[in-house]
């Protein structure tokens, strides 16, 4: 009976204990010994990394990393998601916690460097804007003088909005809020004359929130650069390669026309991207260290960049966005691939 | 026989400033009762309840049983064993029965078995006559019969000593003679027993020694006939004065 | 005789329901307005609140359904199609039955408890066991049972197990802190009030933020410890910090002629404070803990600030969906009820409890 009771505590022990071995260059190790790739992802964004109704993961920042699950261990469904506020995530990221953040992280000089860590290609370029209430009257964002503007703390959002103020000479009257959503709910309640995010997320939000969605104006300024992009650790460049090639993977499966459905024919392409990048031309995993179907296994998974942006947070999604910067290069956007060679 | 079984030896003890007890010197044979009596505040309680430490003494010498106290728990828990202690206000536990009440020390102290425990518990509330109300909480007993479950409870642990604090002064007064019956039959069946009461037909009863205390010290110590009838301090006969004019 | 009034005794009041409202309600013309305009604001409030929640609601269908009704009723269609997020958070959707079972388990256990005639020894190591078979069967590996993270685990039943961990184990750390605090060793006295003193001059919010953020920042890299495991003890260290002061009130309120008492017959302190004192220490505070344990049973929600997914977190999280994003309200509203059954049995039954323990306690 006593064995049996320590032996029910010490499993429960170790089951709450994990020491990893991920020291800094063997993260590549410690996921495949694993078999599951962490990563870290919004507790609830919509569209980026949000639990559906049966509570699965789905959104943008997720499909990435399923994305480098299915590069990288074969199976997309190998991976964890810790949900994460934007205060922990990067301590979760250093200590060793998740392996790649993809929680809508927006790149800047001091987190690239500084803060240690890499970042992978840009999933989503977006920028700070403003909403307000048509019957302001505010038509610029130079007319917010005075006026109370609702912005979530702790975030870059929270700093670009100092930075503008400061910038234009106008005085700013910010109201802060822990939550995005209590921010939200300040500005719909009057609260505030005017609500600054994203503007992914003021496009949402009024749809989604807005009494009668005619009542409000997005301000045409956009004041801050928000590119959003997976960051690793500094130290381990096979793990960061892994990462960052697989995202352009699915870009440049976008701008060849390889998608979730065709990708398997395609594998008899007789254009030479498409063969390298899919593996029929082999080279191009090994040179990562992975095998031949990396991209075909990511692409099988998740769809191509464009599927994906469709499906979370464009035109076929409640947030209906559209592709504006983030449409391909040839398309006049900002999404483009180096040469998979 | 000759060694006694409490010693005290120029005890001193002081609360704060207040000197409380002042060089009592006090040696009790086993077998022995003594009744200790004085006005209020002249350190008798203090001074019984030195003896089951209690109160600490700050000087002179306490031997309880060959025990001498001091701080290490073991010997007091040793003397608290050997001292059982009756207290003016019961001090019953009142979230056990009468009966429990009476095992509790028996089982957790001496490792007794329950149920012996609890006959040994049953003989000692028929000999203080309310083997009845075992099964009944302090609150549902009267205060003469919670007084009589408390001496039970003293007398399970089968102690040499018994200590009794006023045991009659929080009783209604048609209560106080069926307390002093039972207590009067333990003295009579030979249980060394020191008392602080100010009843004095008690004292004059089963008294081998009254002493009177007053201002923390012994005033004056001798046996019964002598202490009522030709008592030598001037102290003791004003004191004696008062008590017996009611 | 029957239990009539006694000729010389007082006359008896009026009876029935109609000499009562006469008594209360209308005994002044003053009060009779307040009364009638009180029971009309009242009907208005029911007729809307109704209305809102049941005649104009809006049960079935999807959030096309809600939009459609434009705010007249409520929209349950939220919970009809969230409540399986709600409930058990991100736990695998096949895999839910475990937590239901768990959940279902747990209550049954409670109402048996509650039975005074089960009361010994025995139903607490069932406490024990039956709490490392609940975390076993959530938790999977054995069995044939799938293996479930921690991260996983949300909703009601980590709501449960937050809050029902965090009461059992702080009672007892509780204790010793009381105890502690009282205790005539300088040493031990200073480090209970040191702790306490700290610990209630901290939010909690702070506590499981630190936890969470800059503990692991000080662990060697690569060792974490289990997010929530770090919540737990969070929780316990807080909730016993201020428990702490509950039972130290209740051992204030015991006379030292208990102490005494117990002293005298030689049992030592241990067994003085479990056998004497603490029984009727605990007895008396049994209001201010379950304060205190409605408190930390609510408290637990905080844990959204970590990254999980307990019953409130879980409804936030749920109604971050676009579609549903307008009916934020009836969300809450349905967390709301449930967080409404449990503390409203915890305080009703402590009522109870009080009650069974004031026949033993003198008049």
């Amino acid at each position: 009976m006593h064995k049996f009771a320590i032996a029910i505590v010490v499993g429960l022990f170790a089951s709450i204990m994990t020491i990893g071995t991920a020291n800094a260059g063997e993260t590549l190790d410690a996921i495949k010994a694993r078999g599951v790739l962490t990563c870290g992802v919004n507790t609830g964004l919509a569209g980026f990394a949000q639990p559906d109704s049966q509570g699965v993961w789905t959104g943008l920042d997720v499909d990435t990393c399923k994305a480098v699950a299915a590069a990288l261990l074969g199976g997309a469904d190998k991976t964890k998601f810790v949900p994460l506020n934007a205060q922990q995530r990067f301590p979760a990221l250093q200590s060793g916690e998740i392996d790649v953040l993809t929680r809508n992280t927006t790149v800047t000089l001091t987190r690239d460097s500084s803060a240690g860590f890499n970042f992978a290609p840009v999933t989503y370029y977006d920028g700070q804007g403003f909403m307000v209430k048509k019957s302001l009257g505010v038509n610029r964002a130079e007319e917010l003088a005075g006026a109370t503007i609702c912005v979530q703390q702790g975030t870059t959002t929270e700093l670009n909005l100092a930075d503008y103020f400061r910038a234009n000479e106008i005085e700013l009257k910010p109201l802060v809020f822990v939550e995005l959503a209590e921010a939200e709910q300040a500005f719909f309640a009057d609260r505030c004359d005017a609500y600054t995010t994203d503007a992914s997320g003021l496009a949402s939000t009024r749809a989604a929130k807005a009494g009668n969605p005619d009542d409000y104006a997005i301000l045409p300024e956009i004041i801050s650069k928000e590119p959003l992009a997976p960051a690793v650790r500094h130290g381990d460049d096979a793990f960061y390669d892994i990462v960052k090639w697989t995202i352009y993977a699915l870009i440049e499966a976008e701008e060849r026309g390889v998608t979730q459905a065709n990708v398997l024919d395609l594998k008899a392409s007789q254009d030479p991207n498409i063969m390298r990048l899919l593996g029929t031309t082999p080279g191009m995993g090994e040179a990562l260290g992975l095998d031949p179907e990396w991209a075909l296994r990511a692409i099988k998974a998740v769809g191509n960049y464009g599927e994906i942006f469709e499906r979370n947070v464009g035109t076929g999604s409640p947030l209906k966005l559209e592709r504006g910067l983030n449409a391909l290069w040839t398309d006049g956007g900002l999404i483009y691939a180096p040469p998979i060679r | 026989m000759s060694a006694p079984i409490i010693e005290l030896r120029q005890v001193h003890k002081w609360f704060a400033r207040f000197h409380v007890l002042r060089a009592i010197d006090l040696s009790v044979k086993a077998g022995e009762r003594i009744v200790i009596c004085g006005p209020s505040g002249s350190g008798k309680s203090t001074l019984i309840r030195c003896i089951n430490r209690l109160e600490t003494h700050q000087k002179g010498t306490i031997i309880v049983d060959g025990i001498e106290l001091t701080e290490r728990t073991r010997d007091i828990e040793a003397v608290r064993r050997k001292v059982g202690m009756v207290f003016q206000q019961f001090n019953l536990f009142p979230h056990l029965t009468a009966l429990q009440n009476c095992t509790l020390a028996p089982i957790w102290v001496q490792g007794l078995p329950k149920r012996a425990a609890e006959e040994a518990a049953m003989r000692y509330l028929e000999r203080v006559r309310i083997p009845e109300q075992a099964h009944k909480y302090p609150g549902q007993l009267s205060g003469g019969q919670q007084q009589r479950v408390a001496i039970a409870r003293a007398l399970c642990l089968n102690p040499k000593i018994m200590l009794f604090d006023e045991p009659t002064s929080a009783l209604d007064p048609e209560m106080i003679k069926e307390v002093l019956d039972v207590i009067v039959e333990l003295a009579e069946s030979g249980m060394t027993m020191l008392c602080v009461t100010h009843e004095m037909g008690f004292a004059r009863r089963v008294a081998d020694r009254v002493i009177f205390m007053d201002e923390g010290e012994i005033v004056e110590a001798a046996p019964p006939e002598r202490f009522f009838g030709a008592p030598e301090n001037e102290r003791t006969r004003q004191f004696l004065s008062q008590v017996l004019a009611h | 005789m029957t239990r009539g009034h006694a000729p010389n005794g007082p006359p008896p009041l009026p009876r029935g329901p109609i000499a009562w409202a006469r008594r209360h309600l209308f005994n002044t013309w003053y009060n009779a307005i307040l009364t009638l305009g009180a029971l009309y604001l009242i009907a208005l409030g029911l007729k809307a609140a109704i209305g809102w929640i049941i005649v104009d609601a809006v049960w079935l269908g999807g959030s096309e359904a809600c939009h459609a009704a434009k705010g007249e009723g409520a929209c349950w269609a939220l919970i009809a199609e969230k409540h399986r997020f709600i409930l058990f958070g991100t736990y695998p959707y096949e895999e839910q039955w475990r937590p239901a079972l768990a959940v279902a388990l747990f209550v049954a256990a409670v109402g048996l408890s509650t039975w005074r005639r089960l009361w010994s020894r025995a139903l607490v190591v069932g406490w024990f066991v039956l709490f490392a078979a609940l975390a076993l069967l959530l938790h999977g590996g054995v069995f044939g049972l799938t293996p479930v993270s921690t991260e996983l685990w949300g909703g009601l039943p980590l709501t449960i197990l937050l809050s029902v961990i965090g009461i059992g184990l702080s009672l007892p750390l509780a204790v010793l802190l009381a105890l502690g605090r009282r205790s005539s060793m300088p040493l031990i006295r200073a480090i209970s009030v040191g702790y306490i003193e700290l610990v209630r001059g901290v939010p909690l919010i702070s506590i499981l933020f630190m936890a969470s953020v800059m503990f692991p920042l000080f662990l060697p890299e690569g060792v974490t410890i289990n997010k929530l495991l770090r919540a737990q003890v969070g929780i316990i260290l807080f909730s016993a910090a201020y428990l702490a002061e509950v039972v130290r009130g209740g051992l204030q309120a015991i006379p030292s002629g208990q102490y005494e008492a117990a002293d005298a017959l030689g049992l030592g302190y241990w067994r003085k404070m479990r056998l004497v004192i603490l029984p009727q220490a605990l007895r008396l505070v049994i209001p201010p803990m379950v304060n205190s344990f409605i408190a930390t049973f609510k408290d637990t929600s905080l844990v959204i600030i970590i990254g999980l997914y307990d019953l409130l977190g879980a409804v936030r999280t749920a109604t971050n969906d676009p579609l549903w994003r307008a009916f934020t309200t009836e969300g809450y509203i349905f967390v709301a009820a449930i967080f409404f059954v449990f503390c409203s049995f915890m305080s009703r039954y402590s009522r109870r409890l009080e009650q069974g323990a004031g026949e033993r306690r003198p008049q």
